[in-house]
């Protein structure tokens, strides 16, 4: 067995990766579990390709067959139920997973000069993250899905000039149509996986050029914190948080698969108690409170840029916050912790 | 180099130019994308109904009716006259649906309120509903495009 391994060796150099990986070295301080965030994130996107390839030997994005495709998933195909139900949980899961991992970062304040563009694309891939779950949710082609795609893609509307056409490239045309549901799995089976990719290696790239940030004061002092190797130590202790989060998250799949409706019907009227996924119930909640005319200008149009506002401060916030250890910083720190909360009371209020 | 009479040196003169190249190239490729990805799209000017299936409509009750891709609501006054309307919600999109007893268009995504007339009385809209022209002839109901004018008719 000794040749094989030999001759991959002297072409491919395996021993000089394990060797980078074994001197790689993970910061240890009382901070450090939040490292783990991240690679948790990449648990869940691995799963999600997985049950996704999984998913499109037998989903058809046509106006016809897509509801009735997803149905026979759950009824007739061997353990269908349970695929599905893992992909649209760990959907979930990822998405938390990323939330959590930015707000650390934002509180530990790790995006500060040099990591400005790590914080940034990450930012990007919390975008991309929730795009792939809102252009996932329409793909049953239930009442439920239709009615929260039309909403979605007309809030784009209210923005001048480009709205508009915002909207029609995301419908495929002005209204919501089998058209919409064949474009919405463009995106999120070939166009978003692409960006997703790219931006991963390219924040993945940036991590490994700066090294893993370590608490402001430290890096401060210039002290030398002890590390504990990448390979095999920090990989043992991940993969415990890895089986532990794939066991939870079986668990939950199969007590609480999602739920299919009706085939969607264009003119039917919307269902009441529609309500998106849990990451844009604040969203919601927000278009549901701005009145219907603020002075004058329409309430939507406000909310809309309202929440651009609130996704370009959180996209510069490293920028913003480049005096982090004076006052400035300070208040920061707290903003996010407003932020958590205004975030928190408008998802418990739209569950009201 | 920079000869004295020039305003800047040739070697700007010619990047500039290719960048120009470079730049009408790639709007070349971009151009064909832009316009593949908008599909052509009119909403139509005119539906016709058969008159025979919505004789029977008793006052205060609504039909819908397709009005291209969206849906289209044609009600019946308590005058015997007709409305129409289109059902979607100036909010946000959501297709409305009508409330007989309590006379109000209702739009469950975000709670929006219109009144038997289609006007925005409650909740986030913020306009009337999209109304239509409706003419009765012998065998059918036209509904047109709304311009100006009556959107009721004697049946």
């Amino acid at each position: 067995m000794k040749k094989p391994y030999e001759w991959f060796e002297e072409r491919f150099g395996i021993t000089a990766i394990m060797s980078f990986l074994t001197n790689k070295t993970i910061p240890q301080h009382k901070h450090t579990v939040w490292y783990y965030t991240g690679s948790a994130i990449l648990l869940f996107f691995v799963i999600q390709m997985i049950t996704g390839f999984m998913l499109i030997f037998y989903y058809k994005p046509t106006l016809e067959l897509a509801n009735a495709s997803v149905l026979r998933i759950m009824n007739d195909v061997p353990l269908g139920w349970v695929i599905r139900s893992v992909h649209s949980w760990s959907a979930s899961f990822m998405i938390a997973l990323v939330i959590i991992h930015l707000m650390s970062i934002w509180i530990l304040k790790s995006y500060t000069r040099p990591r400005e563009l790590t914080w940034m694309s990450g930012v990007f891939l919390l975008f991309v993250s929730l795009f792939f779950g809102f252009t996932g949710y329409l793909l049953p082609w239930d009442d439920l899905s239709l009615s929260a795609t039309k909403v979605g893609t007309d809030i784009p509307r209210s923005i001048p000039i480009i709205g508009k056409w915002a909207t029609i490239f995301l419908r495929g045309g002005e209204d919501v149509t089998g058209d919409t549901l064949t474009r919405f799995f463009g995106f999120h089976v070939c166009i978003l996986p692409v960006f997703a990719f790219l931006l991963l290696a390219f924040h993945v790239y940036l991590i490994q050029k700066h090294g893993i940030s370590e608490p402001l004061k430290q890096e401060n002092q210039k002290t030398k914190l002890k590390g504990l190797p990448f390979w095999p130590n920090f990989i043992f202790r991940e993969s415990i948080i890895w089986l532990f989060l794939i066991g939870v998250l079986l668990t939950i799949a199969i007590f609480l698969p999602p739920h299919l409706g009706h085939q969607a019907d264009l003119m039917a009227p919307a269902p009441e108690g529609i309500k998106p996924e849990w990451y844009f119930l604040f969203l919601f909640q927000l278009l549901k409170i701005f009145p219907a005319k603020i002075l004058f200008f329409t309430g939507d149009t406000l909310a809309v840029f309202f929440i651009m506002g609130l996704a370009a401060l959180f996209f510069f916030l490293p920028l913003i916050d480049n005096k982090p250890l004076e006052q400035k910083g300070k208040a920061v720190t707290v903003s996010a912790y407003v932020f958590l909360l205004f975030v928190a009371i408008m998802t418990v209020w739209s569950l009201l | 180099m920079k000869i004295k009479e020039s305003l800047f040196t040739r070697r700007r003169f010619l990047n500039a130019l290719l960048g120009g190249w470079f730049a009408s190239l790639l709007a070349v490729f971009v151009y064909p994308i832009v316009k593949f990805v908008f599909p052509p799209y009119s909403e139509p000017d005119r539906v016709d109904l058969p008159l025979a299936e919505y004789s029977d409509m008793s006052p205060n009750t609504v039909r819908n009716f397709p009005w291209g891709n969206k849906p289209g609501i044609l009600k019946k006054n308590d005058d015997g006259t007709l409305s129409a309307f289109v059902a979607v919600c100036t909010h946000l999109d959501c297709n409305v649906t009508y409330l007989p007893d309590q006379r109000k268009f209702f739009c469950a995504c975000h709670d929006g309120w219109y009144d038997e007339k289609g006007l925005n009385i409650g909740g986030p809209p913020p306009r009337p509903l999209r109304s239509l022209q409706v003419f009765i002839t012998e065998d059918k109901i036209e509904i047109l495009k709304s311009g100006e004018g009556s959107n009721e008719k004697t049946l």
